[in-house]
């Protein structure tokens, strides 16, 4: 395998121009590339951590909250997605579920290295997936793991697949997110990603959509800070992404303990769904 | 028409102890440093985060948590308790808000102690944070009004009307001040004005800052705060802390306060404290709930007095009510200044200090003011704040009774049973709360 180390971790903004610039040529690849791409000592910033605290309404601690170290580190997965030998076009892809596996939370004291690869592209019943997995490590301690699945809408490469999720039944909730109009311009000024599809109606209609649509991962996140305290220092983080949510938007929440199993069950909808999960301590 | 017998007199018992157990705060910062972004419910829920990891009171159900901030927003009129569910505290603990000036933390303290005494509570948070760098800014009370005028207003017509109302002056905002609401001076202006009545040297003055920075900066490299500060936001040591200060730099500072008095001013930066960022905890408990937690009881918390003075009247200087507080306070305990080991007068400004020495110094007043044959008595300076106070460690209003508290009451276990300290703050509104500590 190719390791490419990036000096620093990408803007998401040139990574989605380049990326729209070369989806006009043809891609001729059926196969991920045999590629990771790594980033060294990387550190958060304290000004900006508390920016994205204050936006998830998490409390501005020096622990990095799991979406945050995503904030930090997906991009370098995204710089492997818009490689011109990469198989599904980054732009328009969709995602569908976002599994984080948290061991111990990294502090603002931290230096950490990235190391993405993107693995099992397999058929969706829509189209085609793609598992990007990011691995955070301090030194050879590997301390968050992510793994992120898009979905090409329209592009099969090896047929189509089946919808193996459970259909959603709306549950009593906990609560509600208000959210304005403005939300997927503030999660992008605090995440970097600026994709049209979140920032206005106009931008999103070009894309498609009614309305501008919020970050699926901020949503994810929200949930996360919803669960508070109680995730504990280690623990899976799992969401699965439905309907996007059209802004602006109250959704409805529940962010509740899942009983005996332990950890809580996490699900966001409207008329639709948008969102179920769970955050699941581990020993 | 029949007499009733008088009802037994209830059998009256002592109330047991309240001891502090520990402490946790975050390092203070001075105001626009790197806390200018982190809210009172950051700071505040950082510091308990801290003090839960320290004692290992994850997912634990506290009796209660008490806390305040003197400069608050309206929409943290639950502060502590948001505070506690974004902690790793059980969602189960109660909590409550406290208001009382720079007393606040000593305030909740003394509350929270008092509710363990009489068996209310097994264990305790008393709290404070503040910040002046994300503080509330309100609008003009004109443009407030006109404001909800707009809100009940119901045909086009009533909300232009209420909107015409509206002048650009109504618009500027307006910050909170340290200023008293009715003598229209800030806590400086009023203290200078105590410091001329006394005859305070800016010397005197810079002498009681010098100590606090020398003695702050000693205790830090002891490692004395090692098990009572949590950093935060890159912050290890209080930001305001100059190890090399000295009095020639101190005497070098032009003055700040009592400028427009025929009196030499002598009030420098130096020698008053910064408006600071920060926050502070007190764990407290009952004997048997601290050794059920294996928890070692550093000092219990004996007795308290508050005191008011006529400071919009002249009478008494803004921060001069402890002057009045501790004497009441040593009397009911039949205790004199000489029975204390520790001392901690809360430095607001380094005169609030000598102020405060003065006065129980003086025969005069000691006769005319307090009652007495004659001068109240003297402090040893050596006794006095010993490991340093606000001028050093910085002042964020509320979390100063914390810092106080657990600093003290670490120093009175370490130098063992017997050993007795006396805890003065003053505060806005001509306010002052004291209290007695003894080691456990």
């Amino acid at each position: 395998m190719t390791v490419v180390v990036l000096p620093d971790v990408p803007g998401l903004g040139g990574l989605y121009a380049r990326a729209a610039a070369s989806s006009v040529r043809p891609r001729r690849q059926t196969d991920l590339p045999d590629v990771a791409y790594v980033v060294r000592s990387v550190r958060a910033d304290p000004a900006h951590l508390t920016d994205y605290q204050h936006l998830l309404a998490e409390s501005a601690s020096d622990l990095l909250p799991a979406g945050y170290v995503h904030v930090l580190a997906f991009p370098v997965a995204t710089a492997l997605m818009a490689r011109a030998d990469f198989p599904l076009p980054l732009v328009g892809l969709v995602h569908l579920s976002n599994r984080v596996t948290q061991h111990r939370p990294l502090s603002l004291a931290d230096t950490f290295d990235v190391h993405a690869t993107a693995t099992n592209l397999r058929a969706h019943r829509t189209g085609t997936q793609v598992d990007l997995v990011t691995t955070v490590s301090v030194g050879d301690d590997v301390t968050w793991r992510g793994v992120s699945t898009y979905l090409a809408k329209g592009v099969f490469l090896q047929g189509a697949g089946e919808d193996d999720r459970s259909p959603f039944v709306p549950p009593v909730p906990t609560g509600q997110w208000v959210l304005a109009s403005d939300t997927g311009r503030r999660y992008a000024a605090v995440s970097g990603d600026h994709n049209p599809i979140h920032l206005s109606s106009l931008t999103a209609k070009a894309f498609g959509f009614p309305r501008a649509i919020a970050h699926g991962m901020y949503t994810a996140s929200l949930a996360l800070a919803g669960v508070g305290a109680a995730r504990g220092d280690a623990f899976d983080w799992s969401v699965d992404f439905f309907k996007p949510v059209l802004l602006p938007s109250t959704v409805s929440v529940r962010i509740a303990s899942a009983g005996t199993a332990g950890g809580f069950d996490l699900a966001a909808w409207t008329s639709v769904p948008h969102l179920t999960g769970n955050v699941t301590p581990t020993p | 028409m029949a007499r009733r017998t008088p009802a037994a007199a209830p059998e009256t018992t002592l109330p047991r102890a309240a001891y502090v157990l520990g402490g946790n705060r975050i390092p203070f910062a001075r105001a626009g440093g790197p806390y200018a972004h982190a809210s009172n419910q950051d700071m505040l829920t950082a510091a308990l985060d801290g003090l839960v990891a320290r004692y290992g009171l994850q997912g634990e159900r506290i009796g209660e948590v008490a806390a305040g901030a003197v400069l608050k927003h309206s929409r943290d009129f639950n502060l502590t308790r948001e505070s506690v569910l974004g902690s790793a505290l059980s969602a189960e603990t109660p909590a409550y808000d406290v208001q009382m000036a720079c007393a606040t933390g000593l305030e909740t303290v003394v509350s929270l102690s008092n509710k363990i005494r009489l068996g209310q509570l097994e264990s305790a948070i008393a709290a404070g944070v503040d910040t002046t760098s994300d503080a509330p800014i309100a609008v003009s009370d004109r443009l407030r009004r006109q404001l909800l005028d707009l809100s009940r207003a119901r045909s086009a017509g009533q909300k232009l009307a209420a909107l015409a109302k509206i002048r650009p002056k109504d618009l500027a905002p307006s910050a909170p001040r340290t200023s008293e609401p009715r003598t229209h001076l800030s806590m400086g202006e009023h203290q200078a004005l105590t410091t001329a009545q006394w005859g305070i040297t800016q010397a005197a003055q810079d002498e009681v800052a010098l100590a606090s920075h020398q003695r702050l900066a000693a205790a830090y490299d002891d490692g004395f705060f090692d098990d009572l500060v949590t950093p935060f936001r890159g912050l290890t040591r209080d930001a305001n802390l100059r190890a090399d200060s000295s009095l020639e730099k101190l005497a070098s500072l032009k003055p700040t306060f009592g400028l427009g008095l025929d009196t030499p001013a002598t009030m420098t930066a130096g020698n008053s404290t910064p408006l600071s960022d920060g926050a502070s905890t007190v764990l407290l408990g009952s004997a048997e709930w601290a050794a059920a937690h294996d928890l070692v009881p550093l000092a219990s918390v004996v007795d308290s007095e508050a005191a008011a003075v006529d400071f919009v009247h002249g009478v008494d200087g803004l921060l001069m009510a402890p002057v009045f507080a501790v004497p009441r306070l040593l009397e009911r305990n039949g205790l004199t200044l000489d029975d204390f080991d520790l001392v901690e007068i809360h430095e607001a400004f380094a005169s609030t200090v000598l102020t405060i020495l003065a006065a129980w110094e003086s025969e005069e007043f000691g006769r005319t003011r307090l009652g007495l044959d004659g001068a109240f008595g003297s402090v040893d300076r050596a006794r006095l704040n010993v490991h340093g106070s606000s001028l050093a460690a910085g002042h964020p209003f509320a979390a100063t009774g914390g810092r106080i508290i657990a600093t003290v009451s670490k120093e009175l276990h370490r130098r063992g049973p017997g050993t007795r300290a006396l805890v003065s703050i003053c505060a806005a509104g001509g306010l002052g709360l004291t209290a007695i500590l003894e080691a456990a």
